[in-house]
């Protein structure tokens, strides 16, 4: 037999080719970045006088601390849905037989998509932290290991941990309706959906000033935790179980997609070949 | 190893409600060669290609490709097999060398190597200058010329090239014919290609076999196939007061009359050929036949499928355009 081809050497191979592709393609990066920032700047402007005045909201220093682990969230859910449309377009348009067709090991055909998902993930949520702390926000550290860290480094840390495990999910759902419709319009037109599901969150605004349904279903979107845990780490207050929680809640929903899709992709290639 | 490069036996697919693309195909193509796979759209080429490179799985019956199973051994042959699928895409914002160089990667080559065998690959197919440009900006022969160099990165026994010239003007075309050949001759690679064009198949391999409704119809050389069909036709048409019945009186003496093939003159198959063409001539000079127009038609690859199948290969005239 021959020597298995390295799977690592392969999915850094597709992940640069993935990377290489969405940043040379401004339609593939530019509303992942530009929808976030844009709406993190106008709920700023519209809600700044937010924290202090109305009931419910949690104490921080201006509305773009708050806002920041929401646009990363949104960030990562509009890349994860270009990455599936991505795989779904290689899929029609026969790059995807092309790498049945070699020896390419079928692992690092979902790994590579997933570790570009991770990649622009963490350079999203860096971008979006830098950005914020031009205008003002500063990432508090909190009270992690009981003291308070310096520059917020282990802030930094949780948040972009969080933000690459929540990119591998949406990278997982997106490689999983890619294979289950092998369309990139169909997987594109699952973004309203993903969309609704952001808004159904604390994303946006607190849990403690929704009312009525509509808390009952952001209580219970697992969204809302991840940002919640995100932003104490920022906003200040968060402790090593928030930051646990978390990750947690995003490693989680990466176990299930990610799994989801690596059962999808066998069972095409059991199908098909 | 056996000398075959591909080795079917029954090979069934089956689709989904029962259609049957693929029905039955047993199909012996020996190593060396360039094997051409001919028929419509529709025809279960693509089918076959997609089982022979361990894409689909065949419903039933046995596929050997360079020397391996492809149902036991898929990972095997696509170590051996170099594959360009009909109309695939190639990732408009990378350029040729950066896809050449991935590929290989993919293959598990060494980087140096992949490098080394980008630049030989590039200059193979004439894309040097274009190597460096994103592959949005090539022409319809530049990209097939990518796709074949990208199906070559390892160096395969035997490479499948579906419909590879399909959408090409006649120039792109004969371009692409010359590597094939080239590929053949001086690497020895074996190809397997499909092609919807008689011309194609005619021109670039030395065995053909005509596929239609999923099964083989007709298997053999060019040459072959066509001598099956029958002799070469003489037509003559009569002028300046002769009459058609003239010229058929002397063309009688030369082989079979196919009555009404030919408008105002008659027509006869020459089982001579060209030299008795030549004696025709001459008989009608002889006998004082006066004639305007005379051509002498070989059978063609349509003839053959005509024959095979009742009907003309579609997309025909486009081919011999």
């Amino acid at each position: 037999m021959t020597a298995a081809v390295p799977v690592i050497r392969q999915t850094a191979a597709l992940a640069w080719r993935s990377i290489v592709t969405t940043m040379r393609l401004p339609q593939a990066w530019f509303p992942a970045l530009f929808f976030p920032l844009v709406l993190m700047a106008i709920f700023t402007a519209s809600f700044g006088g937010a924290p202090g005045t109305i009931p419910g909201f949690p104490p921080v220093r201006s509305f773009l601390d708050f806002a920041v682990s929401g646009a990363i969230i949104q960030g990562v859910l509009i890349g994860g849905t270009t990455a599936g449309a991505a795989f779904a377009t290689d899929i029609e348009g026969g790059f995807f037989d092309r790498l049945v067709a070699s020896p390419t090991s079928r692992t690092s055909i979902l790994t590579g998509r997933l570790g570009a998902s991770i990649t622009l993930g963490v350079g999203q949520a860096l971008l979006f932290i830098a950005v914020a702390a031009i205008f003002g926000a500063r990432v508090d550290g909190g009270a992690i290991f009981g003291a308070r860290v310096d520059g917020g480094l282990v802030g930094i840390i949780v948040v972009v941990v969080i933000a690459s495990l929540f990119a591998a999910a949406v990278g997982g759902l997106g490689v999983f309706l890619a294979i289950r419709t092998g369309s990139g319009e169909a997987v594109q037109g699952m973004f309203p959906l993903f969309f609704a599901l952001l808004f159904f969150s604390s994303a946006f605004f607190p849990l403690d000033t929704m009312v009525g349904w509509y808390h009952d279903v952001a209580a219970l979107n697992p969204i809302t935790y991840l940002v919640e845990s995100m932003r104490l780490e920022i906003i200040g207050g968060a402790t090593i179980w928030t930051a646990l929680a978390g990750i947690g809640i995003a490693l989680g929903l990466a176990l299930i997609t990610v799994g989801a899709s690596a059962l999808a992709l066998r069972r095409r290639l059991r199908v098909a070949a | 190893m056996s000398d075959q490069a591909v080795e079917t036996r029954d090979l069934v697919r089956e689709y989904k409600g029962g259609v049957k693309a693929v029905d039955g195909v047993s199909l012996t193509v020996e190593s060396g060669g360039i094997f051409g796979f001919l028929g419509p759209n529709g025809a279960g080429k693509s089918t076959m290609v997609r089982m022979l490179t361990t894409l689909l799985r065949p419903t039933s019956g046995t596929a050997i490709v360079a020397g391996h199973d492809v149902m036991k051994e898929p990972d095997v042959v696509r170590r051996r097999i170099g594959v360009a699928l009909q109309d695939a895409a190639i990732d408009p914002y990378m350029t040729g060398r950066e896809l050449l160089r991935l590929q290989g990667v993919l293959h598990g080559m060494k980087r140096s190597d992949c490098r080394a065998r980008a630049d030989v690959l590039l200059g193979r197919v004439d894309l040097e200058d274009a190597a460096d440009r994103r592959v949005g900006t090539y022409s319809g022969g530049m990209r097939r010329r990518l796709d074949l160099a990208l199906s070559l990165v390892h160096e395969p026994v035997v490479l499948f090239l579906d419909e590879p010239t399909t959408g090409l003007d006649p120039v792109s075309r004969v371009t692409l014919w010359d590597e094939v050949r080239r590929l053949n001759v001086e690497h020895g690679t074996t190809v397997f290609l499909t092609t919807q064009y008689l011309e194609e198949a005619d021109q670039l391999a030395d065995r053909v076999a005509i596929i239609d409704g999923g099964l083989i119809v007709a298997d053999g050389t060019p040459k072959a196939l066509k001598a099956r069909i029958g002799y070469p036709l003489l037509s003559v048409v009569a002028a300046d007061g002769s009459t058609p019945d003239d010229v058929a009186r002397v063309l009688a003496g030369f082989g079979e009359m196919v009555p009404g093939a030919r408008e105002g003159g008659a027509a006869v198959r020459l089982p001579g050929g060209s030299t008795a063409m030549a004696d025709a001539v001459r008989a009608l000079d002889d006998a004082g036949v006066r004639f305007a127009e005379i051509d002498l038609a070989e059978p063609t690859l349509d003839d053959v499928f005509l024959a095979s199948t009742g009907r003309h290969l579609a997309g025909s005239d486009d081919a011999t355009a």
